[in-house]
């Protein structure tokens, strides 16, 4: 009797056992990540990956404080040019940058951010350019979504070029080391191609984008459309010195954007329904990019202890080159006792002269902002400086006065020609593009020099004041991680 | 350790009694000092009948003639007497006998015939320190335990590792098995009362049987049963309070920072600067208070120092009473332990029922820890071929944790109270008359800094009082199994167990000061751990003459599932509430599960032959879904031998030795831990954008990726000596950690920065030592040494293809290299002409390389640390490690000192390299600031103070290593047996009365240095270790 319990007890448990070992019990997956093969299963899902590129912008990367997407990027291009003025050391970020020491350490944090950003989105992009054939659903959705993966795989490997590459000559061989061009999903390191081998394939990807794109009606200004593509394109040829390529694309990119109203530009530059944007990043609350977004660093308000201790300043000799009757001049505080200027709600903040009002947060308490990428004013001054470096001062002065007029009604059609407009232009550009990430990669492109004398930089903690223009330092070192993990790559002269 | 003769003495009286055939066996159970050893359990073997000694120790019972008596005792060796030889037997305590029985994978094993090598630690040795985390236990009472010093933060124990370090990117965390079942939640959970043994199993041959996750060593933790025919009841009270075990590094005081201070801005001016000397200086009295921006002088402000760096001699502080940031922030923490035990059994039932209350405050304000500890362990065999038990535990813990996680995080009081400089007071003051500045309500307020160069608006006081960051922890542990005894040879267990931890998170930050303002926000993070085990066992022993048997198959599925949901919002509405509700936006919201599981079939035999000969082997084969199907089957296995060389008859004459046993063992272990459950996938991450659906690349498939192989090898060799005076293990053995789990880097450029592999290799070679000894021993007076010590050796012997070397923070793996070896700059000493400090040269560069002529030689040294060369200097491993303790017994009295320490290997002190800076205004100075070069000449390692040369002349650089050789007075417990007549009195039992005190004494090389933080040997500002002193009674009925 008890052997034959024992039995029945022993048959019912083995039977527990192997009912709870079916082939699929070893079989797990995430709950809050998706396999690859179902992205692009379908457009559907394809849709979420270009998605997933406009939010690679801004997401924290690599834990790093400085570091919340493209605003990182945008912040490090102004904090190491002389139009933006950091007026103390507070927290100590970005100060390596403006010293100009991170960006030349192959272990920093820096080159490595800025290499990886825009690899990620590369990558992103080589994933759909790849697959997204296969993926069923309508022919028009394919081409959206494949147009704006090579917008963004120009527009990355446009920004490396530029930061990692020697600068591109017009007329001149630019055979130097450009950057690795990642065309396909890989796991395997390529070399750097040549300065001119990358250029090149910026351009036959942007026309692919362009064709691709033409007649996209896209949801909204998160998403790339033909202008951003052709604005890209316009940035390129800007760079390469091809005047009359920049001007025609500038022109086309801004057709359907106008440009602010004066009331429009005090609003904050946080919000990208505005007309004038053309595309730009787009954040809702709870999608926070708490002390590493952008306005957390840029705003005059956010309550972080960077802001109260280092509003962001504009250079004293660039600010005293704005007229008085013009919007702009009222986007800096050169008393810093000016009450009119928001600050965060803290009795730790500080006001600083020349401190800037032109970034806010609606809330002080949430660092959220839409972020301005491409503006129809930039398009403006992209086709004012060409159609002027181009010897077309008339039309220049034209196309320049449409901008500045509106942001002044006393400005008068400028009389200004040849290198005097040249620079006047440049003064326009400085002013109204402050704070969006352009002046590092203006002073290249233009083989300038660095120089922040005669101005309210204070010499201890700028480190250094000048910096001379084709010096080596204008490339970013390759990160360290690259070079060990890419037997191809080669360094930057050190 | 606890050495104690236990005398049994029976005194029989026979009964005629022709039908029974028994008699009236009663006898007295004694210690070596003839202390009564009351309670001890003493029954008939091979039957349920017995009894427990009385406070006198003595017992009686009917015993059928020829019957053998089972005598046991908590602490103590389970003792076999036979009734004509009981006279007089000494026991052993747990832990030095080759008769005790030890907890092994899936049973017990006898110490005399086991080929594997464990550490077993006994509720003796625990039960009258004030642990609360049964790590603590484990420092320094065993050789191949490495643990760091643990934390102060209220609950936590330290980190172990065991035989070395096996693995470099995944964890090298041991396995836990509490009550034979891997376990899924916080030691901490565990009540310290309740716990039996602690068995470290440390080589393959013990641990193999827990297949791929025993790489890194098993801690099995065992709680008690109650004994069959006893009833025992305890109270249990200890009342402790605690303070920091570490002091605050030596700072400067406020008489000499703003000298110091001035130096920095003088030389910031003149040397890297190219402002002439006394300009300068002048420069320097006129504006060093612009760059610290508070005079706590009652001087004025350009007249604070004077043009020769000379501190106004008519200076006095303003704000003297204010200066403490550390006051309101420290407390006396106490700690507070009362438990009860109803334990026992009947003929066919044993039970332990407990419960624990703990409830501790940390010695930094609103850090605390209340736990509440409930168990309840019954076993029963009703029929003589079922058996059947449950083991049901229950944890309930509230916690306030102190924010030490980020270790310059502001809120960190830590980090805030020490680099903040001497000048600066904590509540806001007149700054012309430095009277107090009260608010409308007339209370003085806090000093939030809105012009002080350093934590500009922060305020770590306040913020840790207004801040909340707790946690509430509820834990269900449940064991239970039934057994069918088919024969005495032959029986059947299945167990199925489950582990459920619910977990929430709670943090506020206000809107006053701090990350949170103005706003406020809070979290909420809730967490769900759940895991099940359930096995089917077929156990076989059996003896065939001189060959003894032992044989185990089984099958057992493991299932562990994690949910977590995260809710953060910011805009508090009205105050004093955190909860979410009361807040106006969500910034995130967020939840997902995971789910990992194993399936596994094991085997293992033991032969015999003669109790000389020993052969054992084991096997385990495991499915592990964090691998993909192409590879998830693995075979771990082990194989061992003994040989009790004590046993053969050429060891007849040797009457010195007693025991000795020669053993050895190899096996295979796997490591499948850190590196994530779904390492081998190709994925997306989600990542939309605002509204939109999106993903991002995360990750690049790998179908080959597997576990992290160990190849284990251990021989050993266990003694008894001069009457088992002198009992001791020696041990060598060589971990071969192949198939390393290793994060590979891939080039950036392909926008994915790693992908898992199974590249690599290491191991870890050592040498463990461990010898008890009695120095004297008699019946009034015993004293006891138990010494371990550790040495081994870790190497890298390959590395991922393509990767020559990889660098990560303060260290460089290299192939022939350990995985803690520092690699830093440089550091070259000080320039005597002009005190720049001074780095060996990496590359020449006429702006900053000069070359010390040394006569003979030259060395080419550079004085910017970008340009300072990387060399290997040390290892944070130690050269060995150890613990020593003493043990006194004088009649009633019991005195136990543990010693931990380490000797050799390295520490970087990044908390001393913090407050080491040649001139960062308002962050405070280490004493060693004093000694830093001030006039052509000087000769010292202490570069100028120049804040132009910050980050330069404190650059991470081997100037921060220090010798992190200690010794630490671990724990020290006092012991009083309550006598007998007393304890009679109240009927009780036993009783004793202790006092006890951990981390009594720290010696290192540097006051204030953490020097056992971790195992990287890089200190941060993190909770220091807590000194305990407690009393406490202990009384069973």
């Amino acid at each position: 009797m008890k052997k034959i319990f024992a039995n029945i007890f022993l048959v019912s448990l083995l039977g527990l056992s192997v009912s709870s070992c079916k082939k699929d019990y070893l079989e797990t997956f995430p709950t809050d990540q998706v396999a690859s093969d179902e992205v692009f299963g379908t457009t559907i899902n394809a849709w979420g990956a270009i998605n997933g590129i406009h939010r690679s912008l801004y997401v924290q990367y690599l834990g790093n404080q400085d570091q919340g997407g493209i605003s990182g990027n945008m912040i490090y291009m102004d904090v190491m040019g002389e139009d933006l003025v950091m007026t103390d050391r507070a927290n100590g970020w970005f100060v390596g940058e403006y010293q100009w020491l991170s960006h030349r350490n192959a272990n920093s944090r820096v080159p490595y951010f800025n290499y990886y950003i825009f690899y990620r989105v590369i990558a992103n992009a080589n994933m759909i350019i790849g697959n997204v054939d296969n993926a069923e659903g309508p022919e028009a959705d394919k081409k959206a979504i494949k147009g704006q993966a090579y917008a963004y795989r120009a527009w990355a490997h446009f920004n490396l070029v530029q930061l990692f590459g020697e600068r591109y000559v017009a007329g001149g061989a630019n055979d130097g080391p450009g950057v690795p061009l990642m065309l396909t999903t890989t796991t395997e390191g390529q070399p750097r191609a040549t300065v001119a081998e990358v250029y090149a394939q910026i351009h036959k990807d942007l026309d692919e984008a362009i064709d691709l794109l033409t007649g996209y009606d896209r949801a909204n200004k998160s998403h790339l459309n033909v202008n951003v593509a052709k604005g890209i394109k316009a940035r390129v040829a800007l760079t390469q010195q091809n005047w009359a390529l920049a001007a025609q694309l500038a022109n086309e990119a801004r057709q359907g954007y106008s440009l602010m109203s004066n009331a429009q530009y005090m609003e904050g530059f946080n919000d990208y329904t505005n007309p004038e944007w053309i595309w730009g990043v787009h954040q809702q609350a709870d999608q926070q990019t708490y002390f590493y977004s952008f306005f957390a660093y840029m705003s005059c308000n956010f309550n972080s202890t960077n802001i109260r201790g280092n509003p962001k300043a504009i250079n004293s000799a660039l600010y005293d080159k704005i007229t008085d009757t013009d919007i702009r001049k009222q986007l800096w505080d050169p008393t810093g006792a000016n009450t009119d200027f928001p600050i965060p709600p803290h009795t730790a903040s500080t006001r600083k002269p020349y401190m800037n009002r032109k970034f806010r947060v609606a809330d002080p308490n949430i660092s959220i902002g839409d972020v301005p990428l491409m503006r129809a004013a930039e398009m403006y001054l992209i086709e004012a400086e060409a159609l002027a470096r181009a010897g077309q001062d008339a039309e220049a002065a034209q196309v320049l006065f449409e901008l500045a007029n509106k942001r002044d009604p006393d400005y008068t059609l400028s009389t200004n020609t040849g290198d005097d407009l040249i620079e006047e232009i440049m003064i326009q550009r400085r002013v109204e593009l402050w704070g969006e990430g352009f002046r590092w990669y203006d002073l290249k492109r233009l083989n300038l020099p660095l120089d922040r004398t005669g101005a309210n930089h204070d010499p201890t903690l700028a480190r250094v004041l000048e910096i001379p223009a084709g010096d080596k330092q204008w490339q970013f070192l390759i990160p360290q991680d690259e070079i060990n993990a890419n037997k191809n790559v080669v360094q930057n002269p050190l | 350790m606890r050495r104690i003769l236990v005398l049994v003495t029976v005194l029989s009286f026979l009964y005629s009694s022709a039908l029974s055939q028994t008699r009236l066996v009663s006898g007295r159970v004694v210690g070596a000092n003839n202390e009564p050893v009351p309670n001890a359990s003493v029954t008939i073997k091979g039957t349920t009948t017995g009894t427990t000694t009385k406070a006198d120790g003595t017992f009686s019972l009917q015993a059928p003639e020829g019957a053998i008596l089972l005598i046991s005792s908590v602490g103590f060796s389970d003792l076999e007497v036979s009734l004509d030889n009981a006279s007089l037997i000494q026991l052993r305590p747990t832990g030095q006998d080759l008769s005790e029985v030890l907890v092994v994978a899936y049973g017990t094993a006898r110490k005399s015939t086991f080929t594997g090598t464990t550490a077993q630690i006994s509720s003796k040795e625990i039960e009258n320190r004030p642990l609360i985390n049964v790590n603590n236990a484990l420092t320094g009472v065993a050789p191949g335990i490495q643990t760091t010093a643990g934390g102060g933060q209220p609950g936590t124990g330290p980190s172990i590792r065991i035989r070395g370090f096996g693995s470099i990117n995944a964890s090298n965390d041991p396995l836990y098995v509490v009550d034979g079942v891997p376990y899924d939640g916080s030691i901490a959970n565990l009540n310290v009362n309740d716990i039996e043994t602690i068995s470290v199993l440390k080589d393959a041959a013990s641990a193999a049987l827990y297949g791929s996750r025993a790489a890194n060593g098993v801690v099995m933790v065992t709680t008690k049963k109650g004994r069959r025919n006893t009833t025992r009841f305890t109270l249990g009270v200890t009342q402790g309070i605690s303070s920091r075990a570490i002091p605050e590094y030596d700072r400067v005081n406020a008489f000499e920072y703003y000298p110091l201070m001035w130096e920095a801005l003088r030389n910031a001016l003149a040397y890297s600067g190219t402002t002439p000397l006394p300009t300068a200086s002048q420069n320097a009295t006129n504006t060093i208070f612009n760059q610290l921006r508070y005079n706590p002088f009652n001087v004025p402000n350009n007249e604070i120092v004077d043009v020769n760096g000379k501190i106004n001699p008519n200076a006095k502080l303003k704000w003297a009473d204010d200066l403490d940031w550390t006051d309101e922030l420290l407390r006396l923490g106490n700690r507070q332990d009362y438990s009860m035990v109803l334990s026992g059994g009947a003929q066919k039932t044993d039970y332990f029922l407990s419960l624990g209350y703990t409830d501790e405050k940390g010695f930094i304000i609103r850090s605390d820890y209340r736990r509440i500890t409930g168990r309840m362990n019954i076993n029963s065999q009703p029929v003589n071929w079922f058996r059947t038990g449950v083991n049901i535990s229950g944890t309930i813990t509230k916690s306030n944790q102190a924010s030490d996680d980020g270790s310059t995080s502001y809120v960190n009081p830590f980090y805030g109270t020490r680099t903040i400089a001497s000048i600066y007071p904590v509540y806001a003051h007149d700054p012309v008359t430095g009277e107090y500045l009260l608010d409308a309500t007339g209370k003085r307020y806090y000093d939030l800094g809105a012009n002080r160069p350093v934590y500009n608006g922060r305020h770590p006081i306040q913020e840790t009082k207004l801040n909340e960051n707790n946690f509430k922890r509820n834990v269900l542990s449940a064991r239970a199994y039934g057994e069918l005894i088919f024969t005495p040879w032959l029986k059947f267990t299945t167990n199925i167990s489950t582990d459920i931890t619910d977990n929430l998170n709670a943090t506020y930050e206000n809107k006053i000061v701090g990350d949170g303002a103005p706003g406020g926000r809070a979290r909420r993070r809730a967490t769900k751990t759940t895991s099940y085990t359930f096995n089917q066992l077929l156990n076989f022993s059996q003896k065939f003459g001189n060959h003894s048997i032992e044989a185990l198959v089984g099958h057992e599925n493991y299932d562990y599932t994690y949910n977590f949901l995260d809710g953060f919002r910011n805009g508090q509405i009205v105050d004093g509430v955190s909860e979410l509700a009361n807040f106006t936006t969500t910034s995130t919201l967020n939840s997902y599960v995971d789910r990992a599981t194993i399936e596994s079939w094991l085997s293992r035999v033991n032969y015999s032959f003669n109790d000389k000969y020993l052969l054992s082997a084991s096997y385990r084969r495991d499915g592990n879904s964090r691998f993909s199907d192409k590879v998830r089957w693995g075979n771990f296995w082990s194989v061992g031998a003994g040989w009790r060389v004590d046993q053969e008859e050429f060891m007849n004459p040797v009457t010195w030795v007693d025991q000795l046993k020669l053993r050895a063992s190899y096996g295979t272990v796997g490591n499948d831990n850190g590196i994530g459950l779904y390492p081998f996938r190709a994925l997306y991450n989600i990542a939309s954008n605002a509204s939109e659906p999106g993903f991002l690349q995360a990750s690049f498939e790998n179908k080959d990726l597997s576990w992290e192989v160990n190849k284990q090898f251990d021989i050993g060799i266990d003694f008894g000596l001069f009457g088992n005076r002198l009992t001791g293990t020696i041990e060598y053995f060589n971990r071969q950690s192949d198939n390393l789990l290793f994060e590979v880097p891939l080039p950036i450029s392909t926008g994915i920065l790693s992908v898992w592999k199974n590249v690599g290799s290491m191991f870890n070679r050592g040498v463990e030592i461990q010898l008890a000894g009695d120095v004297i021993r008699n019946k009034e007076f015993s004293w006891n040494v138990n010494v371990n010590w550790t040495t081994f050796r870790n190497e890298i012997t390959k590395l991922p293809d393509g990767q020559v070397e990889i660098i990560s923070g303060t260290k460089k793996l290299m192939v022939g290299r350990s995985i803690y070896d520092f690699w830093l700059r440089e550091w070259y000493g000080v320039d005597p002409n002009d005190g720049s400090a001074l780095y060996r040269m990496d590359i020449y560069n006429a702006s900053n390389t000069r070359i010390i002529d040394k006569g003979a030689t030259k060395d080419s040294v550079t004085t910017t640390s970008n340009n300072g060369r990387y060399h290997y200097n040390g290892s944070a491993i130690p050269d060995f490690y150890g613990g020593i303790t003493n043990t006194f017994r004088y009649k009633n009295f019991e005195l136990s000192i543990l010693i931990n320490y380490q000797v050799g290997g390295k520490v970087y002190d990044a908390t001393y390299a913090t407050l080491m800076h040649p001139g960062t205004y308002g962050t405070a100075l280490h004493v060693d600031a004093l000694k830093r070069w001030q006039n052509p000449g000087d000769v010292t390692d202490v570069p100028r103070m120049d804040n132009a040369q910050v980050g330069i002349y404190n650059a991470q650089s081997d100037r921060f290593l220090t010798d992190a050789s200690f010794l630490n007075l671990r724990a020290v417990n006092l012991i009083y047996q309550l006598p007998a007549k007393l304890l009679g009195k109240i009927q009780a039992q036993s009783g004793r009365v202790f006092i006890s005190g951990e981390n009594l004494a720290l010696i290192s090389a540097r006051k204030g240095m953490n020097v056992g933080q971790t195992f990287t040997g890089v200190t941060s500002n993190v909770y220091v270790p807590a000194r305990i002193v407690s009393a406490g009674i202990n009384v069973s009925f």
